[in-house]
């Protein structure tokens, strides 16, 4: 995402402790049943998301369109074909109950949680910082590390050599006929020569890369110290703290008549 | 004395080819020699390299067999695509790639690169710079400079400079003549004039990949010139020999095809990138475009095309371009870079897969142009193989020789005769030489000045997105030094 | 299982598998386009989400391939922006692994359509079982929750096994394969002629 925003703490936060703090947060939302209490803690996931990212608040609105049609569609077939025994409305073999109603806008709100998140963690993350941090944290082999970051090279000139592609077969006439037969020739035109191109490029780097010495063992120096700072601190605190706070309120003050939403 | 790298009964056979590439042969290479491959097109150089570095076998899986190889202990190869070495996104990144392979302590890096940076002449303001934004001609010389901070005994260079203008070329090359002090370069390449004072030792190969002569440059000139004029394999002089040989054609133009640009942008991302303000092109003319890497020399090709999105005046005899549709058998373009062109899996497929969409399909006329111009183009042997298997040179004389098949009226080329042997090279112009005569428009990017003086009618330069010079050939002869900002009609 | 994997691979791996994660990515506004359709509609393209693993293994041949692809794929999807945030990720190494082990189970030996499909359907358990956790799919009506899996396994096999075995017959056709391939005995051999 080359879109231009400010860096800010969030930017600053390991990697690493990104990455597994929310890993964390996805495994804890499923174990969330509590209607409630899923709309408080989506309210805490939305704060950080829409205020912290230090992209511009278009942008942000631009993001959360789709989010809207994810929450609309997860929700939909649950609440339109889930079991449940209060019946609401029923059309044929449409049948809302109240069960599936609250459970589908669950659904819904754990599937936003999640989009949030993690579009959180992609705008918010260098690739490189990403990857030198799992290298140095979690230690994962330089043979992978490094061939992600050449592949995340690689996406820029792979779109760039589509479009060369799709040119080139235009001025041989490959696509002039018109047609169904020359439609399904035109979509089968395209993906095979840019995967095999792709894989001719990605030996050649493979090679490239090997002639400079990069060898499998593990043992290296990093040109990127990835450490900790205190901002990571304030990312667990806030977590800590919001979800708490949501609880709590959910808890206490619940906006709707019901708890868990499984059947 | 010692040798640093050698082969001795080197047996090598791509899978499933019928032939043996190399069959028992013996080269070694002694500590700090300069030396030359040179040899015809798809002899087997850019395969021998790789040999000699250890890049085949161990990187890449392919059958040899041999009394002895001696590999270099350390060792760098440069190699021709720019876009295909790197791995990491930015300059210092890339550098600190290599650096963090030898485990140089971080602390030491950025001195280190800054210092590589400097001995290969690549001045940034910041050395965070993106890779993508940098021009070929700079591109290779960062690969230089990586390749530099291995500190290696042997440096081994590929064709660096196939797709680099000239200007870029000569930096490329005085960057490796003041690093090389001591060490062995092993350098394979056609262009061979900026080098030729540098090398002291020339290695000649025969197209079946044998040795035909090793020796140092005078030697090799004055003793082989037969050999190297039958294989057609560059020497010095060689244009001389050839000029001497070919009269000039003369310049007739004629009315039966005529191209008229006026006030023509070419847009990439919604900005302007070409723009000419007025030229009348007649049949019969020969349109050499010039400039640097990165002045839009390709953005002009794919505007004619109408690959992108272009604005103005733009007729072929009196009709009205407006896209790709209306240029129907009227123009075709030869991309810059060949692999993009392939779209059959062999050879002979792919030089007449034109034919197969028209009416021409079982046209005796057509299948014996398509031989004839296998023949030419010496591909012949190689008709079956797939397109992506051929040599550097062989790609771009296959992906050149689908324009011919057909005949279209404007005939644009980018580069069309990068990484070719003299041979090729001239048998190339020759035949651009004879559609032009039949009426064909041809408008052809080159870097190559011996092509502008020798066949072109007409040049055109482009420089920071305009055509800024229009200039015939008359008035080239005879003002060689004066730029002048002038159009023909 | 990684042992045996040589940079080359990985790497190939990696860029094609990204190549997925992209097309992955503009599946996704696809998948939730279709799903208010109707029926689960949306689930009969369920299966182009396994796709990479088969591919890869297709052309690579090796072990542990599969899921490195299926890995690398979710992640490139996860970082160009998805929907679907994290949960690919966790989908991606869960789907991978079970046509993994599908893989593994047949001793990486068998490369036709059968294997793949099979793995094709062992990724399609895989997401199910995240399925019920994640979308409580299990409290579905029955008539519902039928169609859904049915039409994913259908899916899968269409895309998973069909589909990535017709791309690298192409593939194979254009010649790219023989650089990840091993070099076989036959063509050492004729280096005697
Ligand atoms: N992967 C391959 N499979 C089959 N044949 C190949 C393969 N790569 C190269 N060849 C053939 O081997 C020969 C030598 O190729 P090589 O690239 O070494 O030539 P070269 O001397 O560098 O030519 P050029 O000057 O055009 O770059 C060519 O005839 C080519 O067609
Ligand atoms: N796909 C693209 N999108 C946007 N800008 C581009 C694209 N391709 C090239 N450009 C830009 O257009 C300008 C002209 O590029 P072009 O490729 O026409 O140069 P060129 O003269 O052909 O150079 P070379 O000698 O290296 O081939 C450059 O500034 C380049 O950065
Ligand atoms: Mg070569
Ligand atoms: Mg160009």
């Amino acid at each position: 995402m080359n879109t231009a925003f400010k860096e800010n703490w969030l930017h600053k936060i390991n990697p690493s402790l990104k990455l597994l703090t929310i890993s964390f947060l996805f495994v804890f939302a499923i174990t969330i049943h509590h209607f409630n209490f899923m709309i408080t803690f989506t309210l805490s996931v939305s704060i950080l998301f829409i205020f912290c990212t230090g992209h511009p608040y278009k942008h942000i609105l631009l993001f959360l369109l789709p989010f809207l049609l994810i929450f609309l569609s997860t929700a939909a077939s649950m609440i339109l074909f889930g079991k449940g025994e209060t019946t609401l409305y029923k059309w044929g073999i449409l049948h809302i109950t109240e069960e599936s109603l609250y459970r589908g806008l669950h659904l819904g709100l754990r599937a936003l949680t999640f989009a949030m998140m993690g579009l959180l963690f992609a705008l918010t993350t260098k690739p490189v910082q990403l990857f030198y941090s799992l290298m140095q944290q979690l230690k994962l082999q330089p043979k992978y590390a490094y061939s992600f970051m050449a592949a995340i090279r690689l996406i820029p000139i792979m779109i760039e050599e589509l479009q060369t592609i799709r040119d080139a077969h235009k001025v041989r006439g490959v696509q002039t006929q018109k047609g169904m037969n020359s439609l399904l020739k035109s979509i089968k035109s395209l993906p095979i020569p840019l995967l095999s191109q792709s894989i001719r490029r990605a030996f050649r780097i493979a090679v490239a890369m090997e002639s400079k010495r990069f060898n499998s063992s593990n043992e290296r120096t990093f040109y990127y110290q990835v450490g900790f700072s205190h901002y990571d601190l304030l990312f667990i605190g806030y977590f800590i703290l919001s979800i708490s706070l949501a609880y709590l309120f959910a808890i206490n003050f619940p906006f709707f008549p019901v708890s868990d939403v499984r059947y | 004395m010692a040798y640093i790298t050698s082969v001795n009964k080197l047996r090598l056979k791509f899978p499933d080819e019928k032939g043996l590439l190399f069959k028992d042969l013996t080269l070694s290479f002694k500590k700090g020699e300069k030396v030359l491959l040179l040899g015809p097109s798809g002899c087997g150089k850019s395969t021998l390299i790789q040999v000699l570095s250890g890049l085949i076998p161990y990187s890449i899986d392919i059958p040899i067999k041999s009394e002895n190889i001696q590999i270099p202990n350390s060792w760098g190869f440069v190699f021709q695509d720019p876009d295909s070495q790197f791995c990491m996104p930015f300059v210092d990144e890339e550098i600190a790639f290599v650096l963090e392979n030898l485990q140089v302590p971080r602390e030491e890096m950025p001195e280190r690169i800054n210092e590589l940076l400097d001995m290969v002449g690549l001045q940034l303001e910041d050395i965070h710079t993106s890779i993508q934004a940098l021009s070929g001609g700079m591109k290779q010389r960062l690969a230089i400079a990586s390749v530099l901070a291995l500190n290696p005994d042997v440096i081994f260079l590929d064709e660096p400079t196939a797709l680099i203008d000239e200007e870029g070329t000569e930096q490329i090359w005085n960057t490796v003549k003041n690093i090389s002090r001591d060490k062995t370069i092993i350098i394979v390449e056609h262009k061979i004039e900026q080098i030729i004072d540098f090398v002291d030792r020339v290695i000649i190969f025969t197209p079946d990949g044998e040795l035909l002569a090793d020796g140092n440059m005078t030697y090799i000139f004055s003793n082989y010139k037969e050999e190297l004029k039958k294989y057609g394999i560059w020497y010095p002089g060689a244009w001389e020999d050839f000029k001497r040989e070919n009269n000039q054609k003369t310049v007739s133009l004629r009315n039966d095809n005529e191209v008229h640009l006026k006030n023509f942008h070419g847009y990439r991302k919604k900005e302007v990138k070409i723009s000419l303000e007025e030229a009348l092109i007649h049949s019969g003319e020969w349109i050499a475009v010039n400039g640097q890497n990165g002045a839009g020399k390709s953005t002009l090709l794919l505007s004619l095309m109408q690959l992108i999105k272009t604005s103005g005046d733009y007729q072929i005899n009196e009709q009205s371009i407006k896209k790709l549709a209306d240029l129907q058998r009227k123009a075709y373009l030869v991309f810059q870079n060949p692999e993009y062109q392939f779209i059959t899996n062999s050879v002979f497929e792919e030089i007449t897969y034109e034919l197969k969409g028209g009416k021409e399909i079982n046209n005796e006329y057509f299948h014996k142009k398509a031989n004839d111009l296998l023949t030419i183009f010496g591909l012949h042997d190689k008709q079956h193989q797939h397109p992506y298997h051929l040599s550097l040179g062989e790609k771009r004389r296959l992906s050149v020789a689908t324009a011919f098949i057909q005949n279209p009226k404007l005939l644009l080329l980018d580069e069309p005769t990068f990484g070719q042997d003299a041979q090729n090279t001239f048998k190339l112009l020759e035949l651009i030489e004879s559609e032009r005569q039949k009426g064909t428009i041809i408008i052809m990017v080159t870097h190559d000045l011996n092509i502008v003086q020798h066949f072109a009618t007409r040049v055109w330069e482009v420089k920071e997105g305009r055509v800024i010079s229009d200039r015939k050939k008359n008035e080239t002869k005879k003002k060689v030094e004066e730029k002048a900002y002038e159009y023909s009609i | 299982m990684f042992k045996g994997l040589k940079l080359t691979d990985i790497l190939v791996t990696i860029v094609i598998s990204i190549g997925f994660g992209i097309l992955y990515k503009i599946w996704g506004p696809l998948y939730y386009a279709v799903k208010p359709l109707g029926l689960h509609l949306d689930q009969l393209i369920y299966g182009m989400w396994f796709i990479a693993a088969t591919v890869a293994f297709l052309i690579i041949r090796k072990p542990g391939i599969a899921l490195l692809a299926e890995i690398a794929a979710s992640s490139g999807e996860f970082l160009m922006g998805s929907e679907f945030g994290l949960e690919v990720l966790f989908y991606g190494l869960v789907q991978g692994l079970f046509a993994e082990l599908v893989l593994m189970a047949f001793r990486y030996k068998r490369f036709d359509l059968l294997v793949v499909s099979i793995a094709g359907i062992s990724s399609c358990i895989g997401s199910l079982i995240l399925d019920f956790y994640k979308g409580y799919v299990g409290d579905l009506s029955t008539w519902n929750l039928i169609l859904y899996i049915g039409f994913r396994f259908i899916g899968s096999i269409l895309f998973t096994g069909v589909l990535a075995v017709a791309i690298v017959k192409a593939l194979e056709a254009t010649g790219v394969t023989k650089l990840v391939r091993s070099s076989s005995q036959k063509d050492h051999e004729a280096l005697n002629q």
